[in-house]
């Protein structure tokens, strides 16, 4: 007969997702987390990890912001600026909301606003990191 | 305002969370990545600031 904490453990790999699996689950919270840093990890009941990338990826963003960054534009032809907007739309709808609302300088007319606008890339980057990571925990790549 | 060596700071402790929760499954060991990421990025800008320093010296 098992015992209640061997009955927890075959529950417990019973219920844990089969790599490969098939299940929209990986695809939302790749989505949520592109477009919301954190959320893809709040989908899956990591709170903390979710709301410390929120605050991380958040934080740099403002800072570039405030550091006049330049929000790139993809339609310039520049291949810098294509390259710049790739990784700008990483943050997913702050990248929407800065070009709709016209945040952020253009072009970068000081040192500063260099610094800035590799915050404002590094942020991209980091969300489309987040978002995979979200991504791997969803479809059991990642353990916990 | 931010100086250049806080501002620093803050991006090194932002990439330094996103990298220990991203590249580490344990919380443990998502903390140690993390302080060593950050231990890293500090200790690299100030080795390079006094390298700008005894160049311009």
């Amino acid at each position: 007969m098992p015992t209640p904490a061997q009955q927890a453990q075959t529950r417990d790999l019973i219920a844990q997702r089969i790599p490969g699996e098939k299940s929209s689950l990986p695809a939302i919270v790749l989505v949520a987390g592109w477009l919301i840093p954190g959320a893809g990890h709040m989908i899956l009941g990591k709170w903390v990890r979710g709301v410390l990338l929120f605050a991380a990826i958040i934080t740099l963003y403002v800072v570039g912001l405030g550091l006049a960054g330049k929000i790139y534009n993809p339609s310039s032809g520049d291949i810098l600026d294509i390259l710049g907007s790739v990784a700008q739309l990483g943050s997913g709808l702050l990248y929407v909301l800065a070009r709709v609302l016209g945040w952020g300088a253009n072009p970068v007319l000081t040192t500063v606003a260099d610094y800035g606008s590799k915050a404002l890339l590094t942020a991209g980057l980091l969300n489309i990191l987040a978002a995979v990571d979200a991504h791997s925990l969803a479809n059991g790549r990642k353990a916990s | 305002m931010l100086s250049h060596f806080s501002a620093a700071v803050l991006f090194a402790l932002c990439i330094s969370v996103v990298f220990g929760i991203t590249q580490r499954a344990e919380p443990k060991m998502m903390i140690r990545f993390g302080a060593f990421c950050f231990a890293l990025f500090v200790g690299g800008l100030i080795l390079a600031s006094w390298l700008m320093f005894a160049v311009k010296h």
